[in-house]
């Protein structure tokens, strides 16, 4: 515990609270949607019917490699990467780096391959013009769009969720500098105190079970955010001169002896195969660096192994396909801020134990949302008697806290609705769009306050609600089948969705009303 | 200094100086924090570490009783670290100039 002085509490209890105030309503946005993108992945299965198990890193893609590698013009033989898309089909993206307007962009070929080893698509571009959202990952892409950029132009919307990674830094900090009694404050709930003793009492719990889970998901997410837009101009300016590229090869780059002269790539197939048993699972990503040359390189990403925290990372020579060394993800040797580094990406997301540990970041994520939302209310029920009005912020509140849920189930369903249409890239963010819309005439429109977000929690419930019956009604696979064919993260998530409509419905019939007592006042360090 | 003063100066020196101090740290650290064994620790331990930097700058800002201590570490830093990144850039052209 750490004893301040009764101005310094002061000080921090505002510095608490102002922090959470000016920008705690995207906050709640991007930690919402970070919450529900810890599955992005089991979500993408789910709302797109998606049954197939096996990798495509763990069918034979050799021939397929050579085939297009063929038919594709030299000067894009520079990379290729290769990566899943969709219902493990396998894309292919052979490509060569330019520069654009100062900024360094890959401009290539991109095909995708699907699980019958068919060419499905082509299409030649730079990366951002290639990839975006497709058709049956709509649903995912929107979720994860929000929560790492809440759509703004590339890099305005990473530099505010920076920001608001800076912010949820300084409130998880200055939460506990303010805790006067630490120990005693996470076991302190009063159920038959004051509603708003209860409340705080409610907000200080699950705000100090999941402060270290808030520090490092500050740290984490700001350091996402700021790395490519603000961190790596500034450091290649004070170490290259200004060339990321050169910091770019240095941090991530296999440095050797240069050999043009051409030689075929030695067997894909056996590579993966090598990859897979060395590392204890498939690659989820494989990079080949200079196609068809002596001295190409190939490099294949795995998921952190069982009991590691750092993601495996294996290099190859590309000419013979014989295995070189175990490589650390960035630089060439080990090293501690290679090791730093490696560890933020699962330290962010969660994935390093599977479903577990992405239901422990799921579950914290929640109560981060809580606290969140918790603090907005005693910040203005501390405010409640002051000249000025702060209904409206009341309002905003509820609109924000309740109605960003409403619309995530909104573009759901409209994902499932227009999937089968193939127009699901339109409707997704549409309907969320539409939904809110919705939403915010109802603050507008609706005059009793507990009307309108007990219609906004009825609203969410029936969502949740006809998610299930909806995505079975428009050919989606089957409870049987999915579990069958072992996927049974599909019937998971619609018993997830029918259970929280189910006790949402139950939580919002109309109960006798109880009489209010009296507010407690809070104190400032509460 | 007066009482307004003071706290318009804190809010400067926590707000836009702790952002500016850590981003010209992080630049200036590439100077002189070790390479390690793969030649990269100078490059992503600042990466790494720059939010943390803010976050020391913004509640040394906040908590320190003298505000005149909160700027001398703050230009100190800001000195000392843009003073690295300039030399950097400089000893190329004097280089060249002989």
């Amino acid at each position: 515990m750490i004893h301040l002085s009764k101005e310094k509490t002061k000080l921090m209890v505002a510095v608490h609270g102002w922090s959470g105030i000016l920008l705690g309503l995207l906050l709640y946005a991007v930690v919402l949607t970070g919450t529900a993108a810890v599955f992005a992945e089991e979500v993408g299965i789910w709302s797109a019917g998606h049954v197939r198990t096996t990798s495509a890193f763990a069918r034979p893609l050799d021939s397929a490699i050579r085939d297009l590698a063929a038919h594709t013009p030299e000067r894009f033989h520079e990379g290729v990467n290769l990566f899943e898309m969709g219902d493990h089909d396998l894309g292919v993206y052979f490509h060569r780096d330019e520069m654009a307007g100062g900024r360094p962009i890959t401009r290539g070929v991109y095909y995708r391959i699907d699980a019958e080893g068919r060419l499905a698509s082509a299409q030649r571009g730079t990366d951002e013009e290639i990839f975006g959202p497709s058709n049956d990952d709509a649903l995912k892409t929107f979720l994860v769009d929000t929560h790492v950029r809440l759509h703004l132009p590339n890099p305005w919307g990473l530099l505010l969720t920076g920001i608001l990674g800076l912010a949820m830094l300084v409130a998880a900090i200055s939460g506990l500098l303010i805790h006067r009694h630490l120990l005693k404050d996470i076991f302190t709930l009063r159920r038959s105190a004051n509603p708003v003793l209860v409340d705080r009492d409610r907000h200080s719990v699950a705000g100090t079970w999941s402060l270290p889970f808030a520090f490092v998901l500050a740290f984490t997410g700001s350091f996402f955010s700021f790395y490519g837009t603000v961190g790596v101009p500034i450091v290649a300016m004070a170490a290259f001169g200004g060339d990321v590229g050169a910091l770019n090869e240095t941090v991530y780059g296999n440095p050797g002896k240069a050999d043009p002269r051409p030689a075929p790539v030695g067997n894909l197939d056996r590579i993966m195969a090598d990859a897979t048993r060395r590392a204890g699972g498939v690659p989820t990503f494989v990079g080949i660096e200079k196609f068809g040359r002596a001295d190409a390189e190939i490099t294949s990403y795995h998921q952190p192994a069982a009991g590691d925290l750092e993601p495996a990372t294996l290099l190859y020579r590309g000419a013979t396909g014989q295995f070189e060394r175990v490589k650390p993800a960035i630089g060439t040797r080990a090293s501690a801020g290679g090791s730093l580094v490696g560890i933020m990406a699962p330290m962010h997301f969660g994935n390093f134990a599977g479903l577990l540990s992405k239901a422990v970041w799921f579950a914290l994520g929640f109560a981060m949302c809580y606290v969140s939302l918790t603090g907005f209310r005693l910040w203005l029920v501390r405010r409640r008697g002051e000249a000025r009005s702060l209904d409206w912020l009341d309002r905003t509140v509820t609109t924000v806290a309740v109605g960003l849920p409403v619309a995530l189930i909104a573009s759901a369903v409209a994902f499932i609705i227009a999937m089968p249409e193939g127009t699901a890239v339109f409707w997704t963010p549409a309907a969320f769009v539409i939904a809110s819309a919705a939403v915010i005439a109802g603050a507008a429109l609706m005059r009793s306050p507990a009307a309108f977000e007990r219609a906004l929690w009825l609203a969410m419930a029936i969502g949740m609600l006809i998610l299930p019956p909806l995505r079975l009604a428009l050919g989606g696979p089957g409870w049987a089948a999915a579990i069958d064919a072992g996927q049974p993260i599909i019937p998971a998530l619609d018993l997830a969705f029918l259970a929280a409509g189910g006790w949402l419905t139950w939580r919002t019939k109309p109960r006798r009303a109880v009489t209010s007592e009296p507010l407690a006042t809070l104190m400032p360090a509460e | 200094m007066s009482g307004s003063q003071g706290r318009w100066a804190r809010i400067l020196l926590a707000g836009p100086g702790a952002v500016l101090v850590a981003l010209v740290v992080m630049a200036g650290m590439t100077r002189w924090v070790p390479p390690g064994p793969a030649g990269i620790d100078n490059l992503v331990v600042p990466l790494v570490l720059v939010p943390l930097i803010w976050a020391a700058l913004f509640f040394h800002a906040c908590l320190d009783r003298s505000i005149a201590r909160v700027a001398i570490v703050a230009f100190g830093l800001l000195a000392l670290h843009g003073g690295l990144v300039a030399q950097a850039f400089l000893r190329p052209s004097m280089e060249q100039a002989r």
